[in-house]
Parts: C-alpha cells; structure tokens; sequence
C-alpha cells in the first residue's frame, strides 16, 4: 500500500469529520483539517482566530498526534513531500466521500 | 458480489441492495447499502415509528416536561419505560405517562376540546411542572387536529406556561429517523434562543446526541466538572426544556449521536456559527481522543491530560483484564445506526473482540459510509433487518454475543446466544472510561454465563 493510501485508509477508519451530514461540510472539514495537520506536522506557525479554526485545529491535531504513532514513516518524510501526499489524500477523500459518494442525501439543500 | 441477497429473501428480491459483505480493496464509492427507504412488503421489519422516534428517543428524556401524547393511550404506553434514562430530580419522566385517551367520538367529532382539557388537567395535577411537550399520533393527525392552536391558546390563558408540539405521526416516515428530524428541526427554529443561560464558565459546549442511557450523562458530567467546562444543553440526557432553549450561546456543539442530533448541530452551525465536534463517547481510546479535541478547542490541554491519565490509571487496567479474555471473540451489532460505528472499531481495538455483522434500523447512507470504512472485511453490514435474515446471519457467521434491543433479543435467546441490550444497555452506563468497562463486563458476564447451556437442557424427570 502507498503511502498516500495508508492515509486514506487511517483517516476513514478513524475520522469523523470527513463524513458529515451534506457535501459542503464535507469539503469544508477536508480541506482545513488537513491543511492544519500540514502545519502542525511541520512545525509550520499558523493562528486560529475563529471558532471554526479552533475546531478544525482540534481535528487536525488529534489526527497528526495519530497518524504519527500509527505511521511513523510520516516523520521522515521531507515536507515537500508531505504537502504532495496530503494533496493527494485530499483529492482520494473528495472522491470517497464527495464526488462518488452513493449517498444520495449528501447534496440536499437543506438538513 | 458484495452485495448479497440471503436465501430467505428469494421471494423479496429487493432486499439485495440493503445488505453487504465487505471484500478486500473495496469502498464506499462501489457499494454503499440502500437505507432510509420504505421497508419491503414481506420483510418483518424491527423498525419503529416516527412518532417514536420524537417522543422515545429525544423528547421524552426531558426531565421537567409533561410529554402529552395525543392519542390512543397505546402510543403513550408503548414509548414509555422501555428506555431507562434516569434524571437527577428523581425521575419524574420515567415515574408518569401521559395521554389524551382519543377514542372513536374523538375520531367522528375532534379531539381539540379534549386535548385542551387533557393539557389544563396535567398542569392542574403538576403545578411544580410548566414545561410540556404535544405529539400528534397517525388518528389525530388523520383527523385534522390542530395541536399548534390550543397549545398557543392554553399558553395565552396561563403565561407561566410553555408548550413545544411535535407533528410527527408516526405514518410521517419511514422509520424513527423521521422523528429525531422533525423534532430536531422544529425545536431549533420554535425554541432555541428564548432563554437566555446563566454563563458561569469561559468554556460552554452543547452535548448533543447524549440520552443519559442509564446514567451515560453523569459520566461524562464528572469530566466537564473536572475541565471547568460548563454544559449549556444535554440534548437531551438529564436536561430540561428551559436549558435547550438556551443552546445558542455554547462556543462549541460536540456531538456524539449524529443520526438522532446531528440535524440540530448543523442549524446550529448555519444560524448562531457555533462549530460542530463529532466524537465518540464509547471506547478508551475514542473518549481519550474525543476529550483530547475538547481540550485543543478550549485550549485547555493540560487538564485534560491530567484527566486522561486519572481515568486510565483507574480503569485500563480493568479493561485490558477483560481484554485479554475477550479476544477473538465474535460480536455482532443489530442496533439503531449510530452504534455500528461507535462500538465496531472501539470493541475490536480496546477489547480485542471481531464484530462480524452490524444491522442498522433507521441508519441512513451516511451511517453506513461510516460503519463500512472502520468495520472489517468479511463482515456483513444490514439495512433494515428482518427476523429471518437474523437467524440466516447466525448461521454464516456464528457471534459469541450480540448487541441487539429485547425484541431481537428474545428471538437470540430462544437459540440460547447471548444478547446484551444494546439500546437500554444491561448494566450501565456504557459511555466513558467506567462506562467502556460496565461493557466489557457485561459482554464477559454474557458470553461466560453458564445459563445459556443450561437453558438447553431438558429438566423434565419421569415420564409425561
């Protein structure tokens, strides 16, 4: 398995927030959750100054504090390959959860 | 073929695309179960109604709230006391029923006058109580009754009062899913916002998705006590009506029940910007975890590792006691929806068990996206099941115990297999660090119980 597969497979196992009720909520925690995780596994200094930063910041460190332990070849990762293999878990969540997603409610207007 | 129709659904076709069986290198995106649809003609389903799932599963938990079923006195009885969630006032919502007794004269001529009469006696005989909830039911929705008028009349006659109706026959939808929405829906856009809470701490949440099965809520209320963290709403675990209308003004909605609540969380979201947390509150590791979010929302990290690490020294030792006896262990999961995925991976990562099929009532796709990505392969994931393809499954896969509720439970039993009550739970509560090990106790207690072979002897001495 590549390594942005044993991503993908971690994150469905273990995260919630990739499968929220429609497909807006679903891109929106994908995308910030794992930018933050990005940062925090590289040291790289951002702020949080919304409560929906603040939220996404407790997934995405929950999730880089575990993906560490489970996946230890992430430490030597060079960041620049890093960036390149959380792009691609992005784009493999979209498709899973989003773009070829078979449930049917996920782009109801309303909840 | 991982979609699978059982031997016993050749006569219902249909039924193929409600159950899976998970292979290698699949996802969601290949097969994903039909859920929250019609039931089949044919198929004995276990599924209840939308009624019950406003009044039973959410509305009823309310603790200083008269729940004034508008109909036959069947539809009060038979969604009462078959859940046990005790409050801290002595259980007034477990200790009282509530009726408006609709008879065939209500049907013919109405039922408004005796509604209203129904609603003035209640607050006569309860004066300490001013808060009530109104459920229609399919004979007084059928006939036109208007719940909204003599509620908005009986408040204006008595102003102390206040009075929520939930129009939600049970005919309404296909499953008690429809009722946890109506409810959800209409309470966020009636009630949130008219009370204004009393803030005595600079960390708020609303815990939503949290019915205090048998004491789930008093868990969980030790560890905001020890984090600072005041609780604005349960909904609706130990809570009253007043605290509910108070839930836009929480800093952060974490969510454990999705299916049932996760609609109130979103408008939450859309309409006041609060943020929504999803945790699970079952499992060592998951409420670890869960706890661990809290702390980096708040910023309060170092509480929570102290807190953590409390509650491990005290109870992982018990767990891994269990965990060492457990393994290997088969389990199977027929329950609501959201338990298949809580409890799939947390049973299986902290006790060592393998859960070979999970049966979903009211779970919609989004459930079954969750349960299919953390259950393992080979397991048999079931959307609306029905009795004979219960015992089909037995055969394919032979659990050591199931999580079920008492009416699958007895069919189990008759074939001397352990059940625990996977709804009111045997011995609660499950949530939590001690809650995670009242549940391994009661799987150990369940699967060791000599009474299961015993059950299978014949005890009859001499001849008939």
């Amino acid at each position: 398995m590549g390594q942005t597969d044993e991503i993908v497979t971690f994150i469905q196992e273990h995260c919630l927030w990739q499968f929220f009720s429609r497909t807006w909520d679903r891109e929106d925690n994908i995308k910030n959750v794992l930018s933050l995780t990005f940062k925090i596994l590289t040291g790289e200094p951002f702020k949080c100054e919304t409560a929906d930063e603040r939220c996404h910041f407790a997934n995405a460190n929950s999730l880089a504090a575990e993906m560490k332990e489970a996946l230890p070849w992430l430490e030597d990762l060079p960041r620049k390959d890093l960036g390149t293999v959380l792009s691609r878990v992005k784009d493999s969540l979209e498709d899973i959860t989003v773009k070829h997603s078979l449930n049917a409610e996920l782009n109801q207007p309303s909840y | 073929m991982p979609m699978k129709l059982l031997e016993c659904d050749t006569l219902i076709p249909e039924r193929e695309k409600h159950i899976y069986i998970k292979e290698a290198g699949e996802d969601t995106t290949q097969y994903l179960p039909l859920s929250d649809s019609a039931t089949i003609p044919g198929s004995l389903s276990e599924r209840g109604c939308a009624f019950c799932g406003a009044k039973l599963v959410i509305g009823g938990v309310l603790k200083d709230t008269i729940q004034m079923i508008h109909g036959p006195f069947g539809c009060a009885y038979d969604t009462w006391h078959t859940k046990r969630y005790p409050s801290d006032n002595d259980n007034f919502q477990l200790k009282y029923v509530w009726s408006t007794n609709v008879r065939e004269k209500n049907v013919v001529f109405g039922a408004e006058k005796l509604l209203k009469k129904s609603i003035l006696e209640s607050f006569d005989e309860m004066p300490v109580i001013k808060r009530m909830i109104i459920y229609t039911t399919c004979s007084t929705a059928l006939i036109g009754d208007d719940p909204k008028a003599v509620a908005r009349a009986v408040m204006a006659e008595r102003p102390d009062v206040d009075i929520f109706v939930v129009e939600c026959p049970g005919f309404a939808g296909v499953s008690q899913s429809k009722g946890h929405h109506v409810l959800n829906m209409a309470w966020i856009h009636e009630k949130v916002g008219q009370v204004e809470p009393k803030i005595t701490s600079p960390y708020t949440i609303n815990f939503i998705g949290d019915y205090n099965i048998q004491g789930d809520t008093e868990i969980l209320a030790q560890y905001w006590k020890k984090l600072d963290i005041q609780v604005l709403a349960h909904f609706t675990g130990n809570a009253t009506y007043d605290e509910c209308r108070g839930m836009h003004r929480a800093q952060l909605d974490v969510v454990n029940c999705a299916r049932s609540a996760g609609y109130i969380a979103n408008e939450l979201h859309k309409s006041y910007g609060i943020p929504r947390l999803d945790i699970d509150s079952w499992g060592l590791s998951y409420m670890a975890t869960g706890l661990r979010k809290i702390g980096d929302f708040f910023g309060i990290q170092d509480k929570v590792e102290a807190l953590i690490a409390e509650e491990e020294a005290k109870w992982k030792p018990q767990a891994d006691w269990y965990k060492e006896r457990l393994k290997g262990k088969k389990m199977a999961i027929w329950t609501g929806g959201p338990r298949l995925w809580h409890w799939t991976k947390a049973v299986e990562d902290d006790l060592g068990m393998e859960v070979v099929a999970m049966s979903s009532k009211f779970g919609h796709q989004e459930d079954f996206e969750k349960v299919i990505a953390r259950g393992r392969e080979g397991a048999i994931y079931i959307d609306d099941g029905n009795e004979l393809e219960f015992f089909e499954v037995l055969t394919m896969v032979h659990p050591d115990v199931i999580f079920t509720g008492p009416r699958v439970g007895e069919l189990v039993k008759k074939l001397h297999i352990p059940y625990v009550n996977g709804h009111a739970y045997h011995n609660g509560p499950y949530m939590g660090f001690e809650g995670f090990v009242n549940m391994a106790r009661d799987i150990y207690n369940a699967i060791n119980s000599p009474l299961w072979a015993l059950a299978g002897q014949n005890i009859q001495e001499g001849d008939l």
